[in-house]
């Protein structure tokens, strides 16, 4: 009914192991469908409003982020940005490499989100991480235009986070100790991070020897041998994690992150970076390796993590939901995954089984943790079949230890407001979030802001698995 | 494009019921696609000329009355006699219905028996339990046999309802044979114009689920009884008040 655009400011946080930045973008929703048509919302329209200066990540020593110095950062760059905390409607912080294994990280975010906005979402996670840089770079959008293998390669201060789209489907992701400042000088002096020393050694090499140029170069040809997936055992020893996960032939490579500007950029002289970045950077503009891939252009380098977070995690339910507005957001809801593989047979005994799991998966001590459920593969539903599933939850849920708190339940096809107010017809008092058209996976997580007046609320999935 | 790319052209077809990359024998279509054709036409002139069976209509608790165009070929060639109830059936609704209802719901063929057949009672009782969720009332819902949109307005005459609701048939395509619209006005009376009116189409099980249309309705029944009004006098007032907000 609403033709009208409705514009949400959303904002992106990218805490890294060795920079901080921030973005401010807006997404305008529209009403797509025709006239006398039911409501579909899209985003269609993204627009960066503001871009910070690249931040050193302030520490407080090694190992700890000095949180109120990013609090205070945070703070200003809104002012700068001219918005504040109460404008921001969806966004996410992330803290991405080695930062994120550092140990105030999960007070970090959850102080953040207090001084940054109510719905900012934290992400961190290597896999998270490659996936939200092909986003921003723009890796994700090529491989939906030309149907093509896309791997993008951001390359940051720890690591290097691939992600691989085909024609938009995430294929696979990996994540190397490659980074710009894995290797630093301090004079004659060089320090050597953790994470590469025992592969240094395989190598055979040291950067106290003027080898830096050298271990750049294998560097590459480790990543190139990754991505053609005839890497070695000693190569592993740069793995973070599992092996790549994708089973396609590449096309194309895209490279971002703060390395990768040196890579599309001209040189820049830059006393406060004496690291192995440059050097890294060198060895993969002049790989024979990697020169045999089709190379595409990123549209953001260095802020593609940012540029992700803040303006391509969030998407849009769909527009005919049922939702306690009282009970939004919630964050970090477990998602448990139904399949009706196209039938209704016993529903009951399905749902009921269905909470007992999740229960055990999620809330193993009963302590009352949320989750929600993902039904898929549902067949058509006439009012008798919403009707019986609607039953079979009411019925499950009794199991629930914590009854207060809200049935949240998500599903790709489009019953969300008839399921939802078949529940509350039953249960008249039970708080329940019910929304469609969204897709998740067994495993991901879920975050849901607060009904937007075009009736559609913000959802961002953190995603953990793959769509092979 | 060429044929050499599977992929694109999957990609394509399932964005997409009409018929594409549907192939071709010589300048002909291939035998499939040209049975497929007549099937689905053959299935659209049957949703014209059906009629709604008496067991849906008992099934549904709903009476039965007639328009002024008392055989198909009149009401296919004289769509004015379909916008005007026949004399007894004013007489029937005034002695059987309930005056004044917050909602009056009626169902009529229209140019698909089809679509009433198939989704009418998916979409009638979700929007029943929507409007029971809201607290809303209905008057005596009833059939209307060879109606068109416009027949809202006799009935806004004798009944006084705040809001019709008419769940009818639309005109069958090569796609569905089976949809349906819930034709919406804030109370429709002689001389009601069209653009009072709003509709809801393409409520079908391979369009709008007919449970989610009836579910989404409610919604829009709500709106229509905050703002009384419908069509574009709801947008204009929705308008105004978005404006009267931002002024603060």
């Amino acid at each position: 009914m609403n033709e009208q655009v409705e514009r949400i400011i959303s904002a992106g946080i990218d805490i890294g192991t060795s920079t901080t930045k921030l973005v401010i973008s807006e997404l305008s929703l529209r009403n797509v469908a025709g006239g006398g048509q039911v409501p579909k919302i899209e985003i269609t329209d993204k627009e960066i409003l503001y871009r910070s200066p690249i931040f050193r990540t302030p520490l407080v020593s090694e190992t700890v982020i000095d949180i109120p110095a990013v609090q205070r950062m945070v703070e200003s760059e809104y002012q700068k940005a001219g918005i504040t905390i109460e404008n921001i409607q969806t966004g996410a912080v992330i803290i991405t490499g080695e930062t994120a294994t550092k140990q105030n990280a999960e007070e970090m975010v959850y102080r953040l989100s207090k001084a940054a906005g109510e719905f900012l979402v934290a992400a961190a996670g290597p896999d998270l991480e490659g996936i939200i840089a092909a986003k921003g770079s723009g890796a994700y959008q090529h491989s939906i235009k030309t149907r093509k293998t896309v791997a993008n390669i951001d390359i940051g201060g720890g690591t290097a986070n691939i992600a691989v789209y085909h024609s938009g489907m995430l294929c696979g992701t990996c994540t190397l100790h490659i980074g710009g400042r894995l290797v630093e000088w301090e004079g004659a002096k060089a320090k050597v991070a953790p994470s590469i020393g025992k592969w240094l050694k395989s190598i055979g090499r040291s950067p106290l020897n003027g080898e830096g140029a050298i271990i750049a170069n294998e560097m590459a040809k480790v990543l190139s041998r990754f991505l053609a997936g005839s890497f070695t055992k000693e190569d592993e020893l740069l793995l973070v994690g599992k092996e790549p996960s994708w089973t396609e032939r590449i096309d194309v490579l895209m490279f971002s992150g703060g390395v990768s500007d040196c890579i599309y950029h001209e040189e820049r002289e830059d006393e406060s970076f004496r690291d192995i970045g440059m050097m890294l950077a060198a060895s993969i503009k002049e790989s024979e390796e990697l020169a045999a891939w089709e190379w595409e252009q990123p549209v953001e380098t260095v802020r593609a993590t940012v540029l992700g977070a803040g303006a391509h995690t969030t998407e849009i339910s769909g527009a005919t939901i049922e939702v306690n507005d009282s009970h939004l957001p919630v964050r970090n809801i477990p998602v448990y995954r139904v399949d009706f593989h196209g039938g209704l047979d016993d529903v009951t005994a399905k749902m009921t089984q269905a909470v007992q799991e999740a229960i055990t998966i999620y809330d193993a001590l009963q302590e009352g943790l949320n989750f929600a459920f993902y039904l898929t593969n549902l067949p058509y539903q006439s009012f008798r079949d919403i009707h019986r599933l609607a039953v079979a939850f009411t019925e499950a849920l009794k199991k629930k230890p914590n009854r207060q708190q809200p049935l949240i339940i998500v599903m790709d096809s489009d019953y969300g407001k008839a399921l939802g107010q078949t529940i509350l017809a039953n249960q008249p008092d039970l708080p329940v979030i019910c929304i469609d058209q969204t897709e998740v996976e067994h495993g991901d997580y879920l975050d849901i802001g607060r009904l937007l007046r075009t009736g559609v609320v913000p959802v961002v999935v953190k995603t953990l698995t793959f769509h092979s | 494009m060429g044929m050499n790319n599977k992929e694109d052209l999957d990609a394509m077809i399932a964005k997409t019921p009409a018929r594409i990359g549907v192939g071709r024998s010589g300048t002909r279509p291939k035998t499939d696609s040209w049975l497929k054709f007549r099937f689905d036409h053959a299935a659209a002139v049957d949703a014209v000329y059906g009629e709604v069976s008496d067991i849906l209509l008992k099934r549904l608790d709903l009476f039965k009355v007639k328009t002024k165009a008392d055989d198909k070929e009149v009401y296919l060639r004289r769509p004015d006699y379909g916008r005007k109830l026949s004399d007894e059936a004013k007489r029937v609704i005034d002695a059987k219905c309930i005056k004044a209802p917050t909602v009056q719901i009626i169902i009529s063929d229209g140019l698909s028996a089809k679509a009433i057949e198939e989704n009418v009672e998916d979409v009638y009782l979700s929007f029943k339990q929507s409007l029971a969720v809201a607290g809303l009332d209905t008057g005596t819902p009833f059939y209307i046999e060879k109606g068109r949109v416009a027949v809202m307005d006799d009935i806004g005459e004798i009944l006084g309802p705040e809001v019709i609701v008419l769940l009818i048939g639309e005109r069958p395509g090569l796609v569905s044979a089976e949809s349906l619209s819930a034709y919406i006005c804030y109370k429709p009376r002689l001389g009601t114009i069209e653009a009072e009116r709003m509709v809801i189409s393409n409520i079908h099980k391979g369009g709008i689920p007919p449970v989610e249309a009836g579910a989404h309705l409610g919604t829009v029944i709500q709106k229509i009884l905050k703002y009384q009004a419908s069509g574009m006098s709801l947008v204009k007032k929705e308008h105004e008040e978005e404006k009267r907000e931002k002024l603060g």
